[in-house]
């Protein structure tokens, strides 16, 4: 279904005639996502705003100059920490000033707020992002690491900490507009060794559509260390469900590119496009009714006897089947919750007695209506929700075995389900959200292919939204 | 070719180097303007066997390195054999490495000796911009090719194909340029982004020119390279010497020479290698047959080494990379090393790569070692200037390079040296010799 907003804004004369005009009429930007895998430089040229300094100066540095991020510095107290790998990889950082010069535009701007302490000290964000929003590119990126609020040794430290993620989300909501999104990290103490993977997903195109969102990073799963950054997932076998269209073609056509072998799973009436789909890939099929009663020894069968076990599992077969509670037959109830929630907590609960190998992921499609709760998904809702208890309780017991275990929440992703949605529903979907247009699937697989990956390990027990930053359920 | 293991001879068995002569190294479309890359190879390889008095019967093979190929006889290795009346059963092989050319005919040439598969290989490179083909567009060739390959076109044909090859500016022949295929870029755009990048500053690049003329033409004046260079017969007469380099050149006439790539650059043609044309030819045995013919070993390769990085990113750092690889190969420290022989495609990428082997961050980041590989002290640094100076014949430059360290070891009587190419496609190529 073809946006006609997001179609007009990439024509300049109706850009300008709307903004001339101050006709009340969003016209989106349109995101900037790439083909293909993860490639060496993900940030090749991007100039980077680094202000704040904390203790990421270091990992964040590393990260940046090996990216190919030109770093902008704010202060001299930061140019020690990006010296070293500014002459290794021959990016020399450069101190900027307190405002853009005329024409000077940025791709990012970055603040390390690890070293916030008193409320006084989120003054730093308004002196960073007061002069140069005006300078952030189209599809920019903001990004602010902090510690968590949970960890906090006082009130006002908790109270700082907490106060960057409204900031963030409002933040998200101002810059949206030029497809430019805005997300923090919390890092736990200790896990800084884990930051780059993410800092180089928040900052690249792959999370063209997340924004607003706070994404927690734990040294709570085991981690050898191991982070490649490109064919993150070579070597891996990965279990798609539902594979045959939508979300889950994108999810098996992505986690391919990035180097697994996908085994692409969904129901025996849907062999036919299911098949497109797995030798696309180069991947097997398995055709498998996942609510069926022999679904998880047969899946678990499968991937032991093919394949020697599996490294990745991604739970996204899903129905919908909505009605309001006083209407909704046992019938409706029962598919939902079977399909839903059931057939994952027991294929799950199989593949953990064996065939997951340790240093495994597992990725579950949860919902904002999971999150929001919706009229007629009632059991949708229960379903999408319980996925995140599952998630939670599953992240903490696996950590020991280096198993890292996430959900994905969509928002309004441009697919069948939803083009099938009456039109003023749908727009009404589309724009509600900070970017002010609907995603891709492919941006809901870049998630999952972020979270399969092997330098995501501090992210684990997490739900991370792919919502364009959709007003609803925040 | 890229061995991760460390060198060890079959059987003992060691390739020496026995002596090199290239032609005088001259600017394109000057003196050596009619002589294609066969016959400046040719001209090599003759000096070469009578410099070193080898009856030719004693000879296995010629491995030769090119760069502008003439379309039609690629294998010039063989052209030369046969341009030369060597005997027929001298085989012949031409390898191509951009400017790692003629290094890669020496090591493919050492490894055969030191696999027992021959005795006496004759390896060097030439390359004559001069002759570069004029190629047309794929379009041209597509459609007039048949007609004239076919041989049956009426002159009908010829114009109804001609009016199809509209626009004009679609088929005019294209004036060769050596810009890299994936990135479009042109060599120099590249070494420009890296000297910004690492921030080499014009005046850096000057002296560094300056001081490769200057030892070039010290080199010359001295009669150091009296026996590496054999003069060449072409039609406009004999040409004895070198005309690239320019003993009077300063750093202040080279700093009012105006950027070439970018308006704002700061590599001018004075820190440039400029367009070459000429041939390089060495002769390397395995250790017994030369002191069986009562030749003199000079130097042996105690290792080499190629590496390949992304030409988007710094497109001439690859040396930075091999060289360490290298030296690891042969067991040795950069501090171990009497010579360095770095190819100087411009100032702006030695100075690069010279400040990454001195730089600890890079030797962590990038080679994954606690400690730098150290500075390159100016002293041992291309004794007898390079490149820029002298003028680099793609191909050539690697057998040139070669044999001035193998006499200099010789010479000198000092052990070691360490040598890096850089190579369009993001290639990098090192090696380490010694002397015998």
């Amino acid at each position: 279904m073809t946006d006609m907003l997001l179609s007009l804004g990439q024509n300049r004369v109706a850009r300008n005639l709307v903004a001339r005009a101050k006709l009340p009429i969003p016209l989106p930007q349109r995101l900037d996502r790439i083909e293909g895998g993860s490639v060496e430089r993900p940030l090749e040229g991007k100039t980077v705003l680094v202000a704040g300094a904390g203790a990421l100066g270091e990992p964040l540095a590393r990260t940046l100059a090996r990216a190919g991020a030109e770093p902008w510095l704010r202060s001299e107290a930061q140019l020690a920490a990006f010296a070293g790998p500014g002459e290794a990889y021959a990016r020399p950082s450069k101190l900027i000033g307190a405002e853009p010069e005329a024409g000077q535009t940025v791709n990012a701007i970055v603040v390390d707020a690890t070293g916030f302490e008193l409320h006084a000290d989120l003054k730093l964000l308004w002196q960073i992002y007061n002069p140069w929003l005006k300078a952030l590119a189209q599809n920019g990126r903001s990004l602010i690491l902090a510690r968590p609020p949970e960890s906090a040794r006082r009130a006002d430290q908790a109270a700082v900490r907490a106060a960057l993620d409204g900031f963030n989300r409002s933040l998200a909501k101002e810059i949206g507009g030029k497809g430019a999104t805005a997300n923090l990290v919390y890092v736990d103490d200790g896990a800084e060794e884990r930051l780059s993977a993410v800092v180089r997903f928040l900052l690249s195109k792959p999370s063209a559509f997340i924004t607003a969102q706070p994404v927690r990073v734990s040294a709570q799963a085991r981690w050898d260390g191991e982070d490649p950054w490109t064919q993150p997932l070579a070597r891996k076998v990965a279990l798609v469900t539902g594979a045959g269209r939508g979300i889950g073609e994108a999810t098996a056509r992505v986690l391919a590119a990035e180097g697994a072998h996908v085994v692409c799973l969904d129901r025996p009436e849907d062999d036919a496009a299911l098949s497109l789909v797995a030798r696309d890939v180069g991947g097997s099929l398995l055709l498998c009714d996942v609510a069926a009663e022999d679904a998880p020894a047969k899946i678990a069968a499968y991937l032991t006897e093919k394949h020697g076990g599996v490294d990745i599992v991604v739970h996204n077969a899903g129905v919908t089947r909505d009605r309001t509670l006083a209407r909704m037959s046992e019938r409706l109830w029962d598919q939902v919750l079977e399909i839903n929630l059931g057939a994952i907590l027991s294929i799950t609960s199989r593949l953990l007695q064996g065939p997951l190998r340790d240093g495994g992921r597992i990725v579950s499609l949860s919902s904002i209506g999971g999150i929001a709760g919706n009229t007629g998904q009632t059991n949708y809702a229960a379903s999408k929700a319980g996925l995140i208890g599952m998630t939670r309780k599953l992240a903490s017991d696996l950590a020991p075995r280096a198993i890292t275990v996430n959900a994905v929440a969509p928002g309004f992703i441009e697919t069948r389900m939803t083009a099938a949605v009456p039109a003023v529903v749908r727009e009404v979907g589309r724009r509600l959200s900070a970017l002010g247009q609907g995603g891709q699937p492919e941006d809901v697989a870049r998630a999952i292919a972020f979270l399969s990956s092997p330098g995501s390990a501090g992210v684990t027990g997490g739900v991370l939204r792919v919502c364009g930053g959709a007003f609803l359920g925040a | 070719m890229a061995s991760k293991n460390g060198f060890k001879p079959a059987k003992g068995r060691r390739a020496v180097v026995v002596g090199g002569v290239r032609t005088p190294f001259c600017k394109a479309f000057t003196e050596l303007t009619e002589l294609d890359t066969i016959a400046l190879g040719s001209a090599a390889v003759a000096g070469l066997l009578k410099q070193l008095e080898l009856p030719a019967r004693e000879l296995d093979a010629v491995v030769w390195g090119g760069v502008v190929l003439p379309p039609l006889s690629v294998n010039i290795g063989r052209e030369i054999v046969l341009e030369l009346k060597l005997p027929a059963a001298v085989e012949a092989m031409t390898v191509t490495r951009a400017c790692a050319s003629g290094l890669q005919a020496i090591t493919t040439a050492a490894a055969a000796i030191e696999r027992g598969d021959a005795d006496v290989v004759i390896a060097g490179g030439s390359d004559s911009t001069s002759n570069a083909p004029i190629a047309f567009p794929p379009k041209v060739v597509q459609k007039l090719g048949p007609l004239v390959l076919g041989g049956k076109g009426t002159p009908a044909d010829y114009f109804g194909a001609l009016a199809q090859l509209m626009p004009l500016a679609d088929i005019l022949p294209r004036v060769p340029k050596i810009a890299e295929r994936t990135t479009g870029e042109v060599m120099g755009e590249a070494a420009e982004r890296m000297a910004k990048r690492n921030e080499i500053s014009r005046a850096a690049q000057d002296e560094f020119a300056a001081r490769s003329h200057h030892r070039a033409a010290r080199a010359i004046a001295s009669g150091r390279f009296d026996r590496e260079v054999s003069k060449v017969e072409a039609p406009g007469g004999w040409v004895h010497a070198d005309n690239l380099v320019r003993a009077d050149t300063s750093m202040e006439k080279l700093a009012k020479l105006k950027p070439v790539f970018a308006p704002d650059g700061t590599i001018t043609a004075g820190s440039a290698s400029p367009l070459t044309d000429g041939a390089a030819a060495t002769l390397l045995m395995s250790e017994e047959k030369a002191r069986a013919l009562g030749l003199t070993p000079l130097a042996a390769l105690r290792s080499w080494s190629y590496v390949g990085v992304d030409p988007a990113d710094q497109l001439l750092i690859g040396p930075a990379l091999c060289m360490p690889e290298a030296l690891d190969k042969a067991g040795m420290k950069l501090a171990d090393i009497d010579f360095v022989d770095l190819h100087e495609a411009f100032a702006a990428q030695v100075l690069s790569v010279i400040k990454a082997l001195a730089s600890p961050a890079f030797a962590r980041e990038r080679l994954g070692r606690s400690e730098a590989v150290g500075e390159i002290d100016v002293a041992r640094l291309n004794v007898h200037g390079g490149s820029i100076a002298i003028g680099h014949p793609f191909a050539a430059t690697g057998a040139r390079m070669v044999t001035t360290m193998a006499n200099e070891l010789a010479l000198s009587g000092k052990s070691t040296a360490l040598l890096g190419i850089c190579a369009a496609g993001g290639l990098g190529a090192a090696a380490v010799m010694e002397r015998v």
